[in-house]
């Protein structure tokens, strides 16, 4: 083992309550960051769930869409004009809106109606655990997430409750389709959606468009931007990434998640700082003797990294577990925090740099060393 | 006579400034030869500590030369300096200054670290420093462990195991009792012994003058005077040494 690891190993280890108040520190620092970037991703992914969920190369939207819960309408002979355009092998009009859910009991509570047709794909319910897809063609039928049941005031399949007067049966049930503001999702056919949102027949919110097979998605977009006025048409991912945009940012969430980040940061620089600069203090007969018997500045400059990279491997480590448990506990949540490898990466280079940032202090100290103190102590 | 490993010329420092200001050495002219242990003595406060501290390449004097194996340290920086203290220098400090959560063996190790030098030659040289000052079967002790006699033989292994030209031990035998004060000493004498080697030991004890081919007797920043090797037998004599 080289010896400048181990000294540095036993330096930190001498004093272990010092060690345990930095690791503490660490953790509580980079598992706040943990948390606030995880949100932030589950928030990211949440809010674009139907839009990942879509089967879509394109999306005709009014102009002006912010995100895909915005009810704005396009005109049906929209999807007239879109077939007609080269490279369009279909475009699958969806009907949004806020609508009240009345219960058996007489109770009520707001949903989200999700309508879209269902001969020809487009948005469907996913991860069906009770129920067929196919069966939400039939009568009054909805497919809802068995996770809202008692929000609905519904016991499960074959359960009955109305919307606009009008009576819905649950024919289909999900497992995980949440919605970030708590409202549910009521998946149906398009028409009935329309008869249950209040949109007039010739209206849609979206149309889904299929690219035929050999064009471009590009080069449909193009045409379609060329041909259709007054509406944006957007990849999916584009779209996606406005929605995005749209709730992290125009909203203010994200803003506070970074800062809240940010703060993580901050605390835990500061803590591992001041137990560096401490330790170092303590140590500094010890490093006052290397530069005595001629230790170049990187040698002991090597010496505090390594301590406090020592110390961002443990902290990280404990952090990552601890990530982890809170991953597991909010994965069924109506918000879940979502640490993807690439955050994970991303959290040991910040937690990294953390703690050589913090080891600044530490080594302006040493910077200063009078060699010659050692013959006066 | 060997040559000069360590020398000084018209070496003068002045610590302080204004009202406060300490002239601490004026003029001191030194040489410390290959082959000698010099005993430095004088009282306290005499500039022993700073002329110490200038001699080791830690202390740049206010006027005058000093040389490092023919090399003068005059403009160098700190890097430059401690690289020559690397190169050409082992301490010994009175208090030892040993790094507690090492063991010996890693202690003596160090010096070579520092000079990038680790591997397997690395451990043979420690283990053949350890062995020197008689202390193999403790190369896994740690200095809490060890006596302070046996500290200081880990501290004089540490200062000898990169094979320096100049061994500054400073009071080595001041917090050790009579018995392990002489081993220490026999053991720096014996290093002394390498033609190319000088030893310089600062001390206040008459006790040690025994062991000394050479006394410097230093009061007020002055060298006041130089007792040759018979003038220090004609002394150990006299004080009734070995």
């Amino acid at each position: 083992m080289p010896l400048v690891f181990t000294l540095a190993f036993r330096n930190l280890f001498h004093d272990r309550l010092r060690l345990v108040a930095t690791v503490i520190g660490i953790v509580f620092s980079i598992v706040l960051v943990t948390v606030q970037m995880g949100l932030y991703l589950g928030f990211g992914q949440m809010v674009t769930t139907m839009i990942d969920h879509a089967s879509a190369d394109l999306w005709i939207m009014p102009r002006g869409t912010k995100c895909f819960e915005d009810p704005s309408l396009l005109d049906t002979r929209i999807r007239g004009r879109a077939l007609a355009v080269n490279g369009v092998a279909d475009a699958i009009p969806v009907v949004i809106g806020f609508a009240d859910w009345r219960m058996p009991s007489g109770a009520s509570t707001p949903v989200f109606v999700v309508g879209s047709d269902l001969r020809a794909g487009g948005l469907q319910p996913w991860d069906v655990v009770d129920g067929r897809v196919e069966s939400l063609s039939t009568p009054n039928a909805v497919a809802v997430d068995k996770s809202y049941l008692s929000r609905l005031g519904i016991a499960g399949m074959g359960a009955r409750a109305e919307i606009r007067q009008q009576t819905v049966r649950v024919a289909a049930l999900t497992d995980g389709i949440r919605s970030f503001t708590t409202t549910p999702y009521v998946f149906m056919d398009v028409d009935r959606a329309r008869a249950h949102t209040g949109v007039p027949s010739g209206k849609a919110t979206y149309f889904l468009v299929h690219v035929a097979s050999g064009a471009t998605i590009d080069g449909v977009q193009h045409n379609l931007r060329e041909n259709l006025s007054d509406v944006e048409v957007l990849t999916t991912a584009e779209f996606a990434d406005r929605s995005r945009s749209f709730w992290l940012f125009g909203t203010g969430a994200g803003a506070a998640l970074f800062a809240g980040a940010l703060l993580g940061v901050i605390v835990g620089t500061v803590i591992v700082a001041q137990t560096l600069y401490s330790s170092t203090k303590d140590h500094i007969n010890e490093f006052a003797t290397l530069r005595a018997i001629g230790s170049s500045r990187n040698y002991i400059y090597k010496v505090i990294i390594c301590q406090a990279l020592l110390n961002a491997v443990i902290g990280f480590g404990i952090a990552d577990l601890i990530g982890s448990a809170v991953v597991y506990l909010t994965a069924s949540s109506a918000l879940p925090i979502v640490i993807t490898p690439a955050l994970t990466m991303a959290l040991f280079v910040l937690t990294v740099v953390m703690c050589v940032v913090s080891a600044i202090a530490a080594i302006m100290k040493v910077t200063r060393i009078d060699p010659a103190m050692v013959f006066t102590r | 006579m060997n040559d000069s490993v360590l020398e000084t010329v018209g070496v003068a420092k002045v610590l302080g400034s204004g009202a406060g200001q300490v002239h601490a050495l004026k003029g001191v002219n030194l040489s410390l030869r290959g082959g000698e242990l010099t005993l430095l003595m004088g009282p306290s406060g005499s500039g022993k500590t700073t002329l110490l501290s200038i001699l080791g390449c830690m202390l740049a004097p206010t006027e005058g030369t000093v040389r490092v194996r023919g090399e003068s340290i005059e403009g160098k920086g700190p890097e430059d300096l401690a690289k020559l203290r690397r190169d050409h220098v082992g301490f010994v400090f009175q208090s030892y200054h040993l790094f507690p959560t090492l063991s010996a063996a890693d202690n003596v190790r160090l010096a070579l670290d520092v000079r990038g030098e680790n591997g397997r030659e690395a451990k043979a040289k420690t283990a053949s420093a350890l062995a020197k000052v008689g202390l193999s079967q403790k190369k896994a002790s740690y200095p809490r462990e060890l006596s302070g006699g046996e500290q200081q033989r880990v501290a004089i292994a540490r200062a000898v195991v990169g094979s320096p030209s100049v061994i500054l031990a400073d009071e080595p035998t001041a917090a050790l009792d009579g018995e392990n004060g002489k081993a220490i000493m026999t053991i720096l004498a014996d290093i002394a012994k390498a033609p190319d080697r000088g030893v310089l030991v600062v001390t206040h004890d008459p006790r040690l003058v025994s062991f000394a081919d050479r006394i410097i007797h230093i009061e007020d920043g002055t060298i006041v005077r130089e007792q040759s090797r018979e003038g220090a037998r004609t002394l150990k004599n006299i004080l009734g040494g070995a």
